[in-house]
């Protein structure tokens, strides 16, 4: 796993990892874009992005000592990225007073192939970020982790704290909540056609 | 996943379709659902579906739509790195401010309270011990508990701040409120006497603490509880078995009071017996020479008269003061003048600060020779370099503070700056906050139910007053520097805002005046803000979702609850 077009910067890490100031700017500049927009994804808000991305890479210079440079450094920083953005947005959510989504077991109704395929066809990559936007935390974070940062299932029920039994049933109600947001007016939008 | 799911006539489920796509099923499952889309068109319809979503999701994820902020791009860990000498100078500085604040202000009084014999090591213990403003162990425990569950309110409050406006967090949090009025000492019951004299006769016996307010005050009979009394004169006379809070402006005690006595009165005199201590602020204070005080006595006054008998210490802040009765204990005092006059016994130190020594009589009887120390005369156009070293001291403190409130509440900081570009506003509610809710705690406190609210309040008050300079500073530094809405900015513009404050506020004459000018703004942005964030505000424009209709059956291919 490893975000698109990106080396594993072993040597910059060994640096950073001696305190090498000028390997830290490099790594910054290197991996800031796509960790700001992995966080972009997951957060709420622009200015929550902001200030997740840095307090991340302040965070890795703590945690950079527990990497392992055998496995690949892209999937490791965004494990970091997903765990402190989600343990941001659970903080959050404890201090608004509201409890953690529990994976419900309400059913979902299955759509009917043809009018998901249609919907599918008429969107473009910028309504899917704007329907993203109005998806709960734990929809839009699964959702992030596993098809921005790809994370693998067990990885996603580690940081979210659910079995991993559950992570496909997570991702597939996100689905259906991103379809809803994507197509309100559509037949989609009530769960689905029968 | 069994075998019949698997029939043609029977369609798969949407969950086992998206973990064939996200090749999540085990090998003879993912078998199954090859063998079974080859037949059937819809679970292949839906299958080519669902990859397809989870392509475009991955597209819309990764694809470039803004650039990396200014912020972030000029955010780099070397940049950190070199922030820590900063860091540590500042923090160097609020440690000696904390430092100065300590060894000029409260150490003395701990010492010069301690020498007159109030024994206790600090503060706390004055006020709770030895004083009775809090009777026994009970009274003393519903205090700190009182304290804490209201800073904790406080703290809470401030957490929950944007949600306050739910109505449901609102009657949660007053609940808790009377929840915690409930657990407070349940007060016994007071009488309230009012009229233009107001009179408890000689053969009368009230059996409760007792609230007299009239233009003359007298207590001749008997009080079982304590006596809360104002009025332009108020003369007791009689037996108090409890403490006596007096607000007057001519205060006499001729009788005998159990606990003790609060004076806040332009005249006292006491000719009678307070078998505890006494706290006096007044101009005019005389202890005569039949008045007996069973422990200690502090004072705050003009002219002070010591003819009577105090078993242990005297404290006194005062322009003069004439000692000829006898003293068991130490007598501190810091003023113009002090006299000890012939008969006078003092069976503890003397101790003595002002402008020239005192006068002390051959006769007196001093256990201890006279310690007298010269009080220095401040000019205040003749400053020292050590004043305006404590001045860069307490400025670094300060941005200390500007760091630490802009760090955790940066909305609410660009709230507060916002608000104190309103300048009309700000001074307004400044100066209406300034004084205004001294007087309402005070007020509060004073009542039966306000103790937890007028505690709060004041402690917010004075956070509010310490936080004005770091919020004039901020608006200051944003006139000199630019306006910014992000964090580092603006800690900058902060930084060289309160600068600027601190040298204005630091020259002769203008000096006091800008001070007072930055509180009343400062307080008021800061009130503001608050109001503002406390106003209801409409929900952005979200649409609402449609929600399907309860009740409907299920279709033949839904799964419940997952894999």
């Amino acid at each position: 796993m490893s975000a698109p077009g990106k080396t594993e910067p072993l040597e910059l890490i060994v640096r950073a990892r001696t305190g090498d100031t000028q390997a830290w700017g490099d790594l910054y500049r290197e991996f800031a874009p796509a960790i700001f927009r992995f966080c972009r994804r997951a957060m709420p808000t622009r200015e929550d992005a902001e200030d997740a991305t840095m307090e991340i890479f302040m965070k890795l210079r703590d945690k950079l000592e527990q990497y392992d440079q055998t496995r690949s450094f892209t999937a490791w920083l965004y494990r970091v990225a997903a765990n402190h953005c989600w343990d941001m947005l659970r903080r959050r959510k404890l201090r608004q007073g509201k409890e953690t989504e529990d994976v419900t077991e309400l059913p979902l109704e299955c759509p009917e192939p043809n009018q998901l395929e249609k919907l599918i066809e008429e969107r473009t990559s910028e309504e899917v970020r704007k329907a993203l936007d109005k998806l709960g935390v734990r929809a839009r974070m699964a959702l992030v982790m596993r098809y921005y940062s790809d994370m693998s299932y067990d990885e996603i029920a580690d940081a979210l704290g659910v079995r991993r039994a559950f992570v496909g049933v997570v991702l597939l109600r996100a689905r259906h909540e991103l379809r809803q947001a994507l197509g309100e007016n559509s037949v989609l939008a009530a769960g689905g056609i029968r | 996943m069994s075998q019949s799911e698997l029939t043609p006539n029977k369609h798969l489920d949407e969950i086992t379709l998206l973990l064939y796509v996200e090749r999540q099923l085990d090998r003879e499952s993912a078998q199954e659902v090859s063998l079974h889309t080859q037949t059937c068109t819809k679970c292949l319809t839906l299958l080519r579906a669902l990859d397809r979503e989870s392509r475009l999701l991955t597209r819309a994820m990764f694809e470039q739509d803004e650039p990396l902020p200014a912020r972030l791009a000029e955010f780099q860990a070397t940049v950190k790195r070199s922030m820590n000498w900063i860091w540590g100078v500042v923090f160097g500085l609020a440690m000696l401010g904390i430092y100065a604040l300590y060894t000029g202000y409260i150490e003395p009084w701990q010492q010069q309270l301690e020498q007159a014999g109030f024994g206790s090591t600090n503060l706390l213990n004055l006020l709770l011990f030895q004083g009775a403003f809090w009777k026994g162990w009970q009274s003393m425990f519903t205090l700190l508990e009182a304290v804490a569950l209201a800073a904790t309110m406080g703290v809470a409050l401030f957490a929950f701040r944007r949600y306050v406006r739910r109505g449901s967090t609102l009657a949660m949090m007053f609940a808790s409120l009377g929840i915690m009025t409930t657990f407070a000492t349940p007060a016994s019951a007071t009488e309230f006497r009012k009229g233009d004299t107001v009179e408890i006769k000689k053969e009368e016996v009230v059996k409760s603490d007792v609230f007299l307010s009239g233009d003359h005050v007298r207590i001749m009979g008997t009080v079982d509880g304590d006596v809360y009394a104002f009025g332009q004169q108020v003369d007791i006379s009689g037996h108090v078995n409890g403490d006596v809070f007096l607000f007057a402006q001519s205060g006499r005690v001729s009788g005998q009071v159990d606990g003790s006595l609060r004076s806040f009165a332009n005249n006292l005199t006491i000719s009678g017996t307070v078998e505890h201590s006494v706290l006096a602020f007044n101009e005019v204070i005389n202890l005569d020479s039949n008045g007996k005080i069973g422990r200690s006595i502090t004072v705050f006054g003009e002219t002070v008269t010591l003819d009577g008998k105090i078993e242990r210490d005297v404290l006194g802040f005062f322009k003069q003061m004439a000692v000829s009765g006898t003293i068991g204990g130490a007598l501190s005092g810091k003023g113009q003048s002090m006299s000890i006059g012939g008969g006078a016994v003092v069976g503890g130190p003397v101790n003595f600060e002002g402008p020239k020594e005192p006068s002390v009589a051959s006769d007196a009887k001093l256990a201890y020779p006279v310690q007298f120390k010269l009080s220095e005369h401040k000019s205040y156009n003749v400053r020292g370099g050590g004043y305006y070293i404590w001045r860069v001291i307490w400025t670094g403190a300060y941005v200390l503070l500007g760091l630490v409130l802009i760090s955790l509440m940066p909305k609410f900081a660009v709230e507060t700056v916002r608000a104190a570009e309103n300048l009309g506003a700000s001074f307004g509610l400044g100066a209406l906050v300034l004084p205004g809710v001294v007087i309402a705690s005070i007020v509060a406190c004073i009542t039966v139910v306000g103790l937890l609210v007028g505690i709060s309040a004041l402690f917010l008050w004075v956070f509010v007053l310490i936080s004005a300079e770091v919020v004039v500073g901020a608006i200051v530094g944003e006139w000199i520097m630019g306006k910014t809405t992000e964090l580092w900015p603006l800690v900058a513009r902060m930084a060289v805002g309160i600068i600027a404050v601190r040298v204005v506020t630091s020259l002769p004459w203008v000096g006091g005046w800008a001070a007072l000018a930055v509180t009343l703004w400062g307080m008021g942005a800061v009130s503001l803000a608050l109001y503002r964030r406390l106003q209801p505000v409409m929900a952005p424009n979200i649409p609402s979702v449609p929600m399907g209709p309860m009740g409907t059956p299920l279709p033949a291919n839904t799964t419940v609850g997952g894999v």
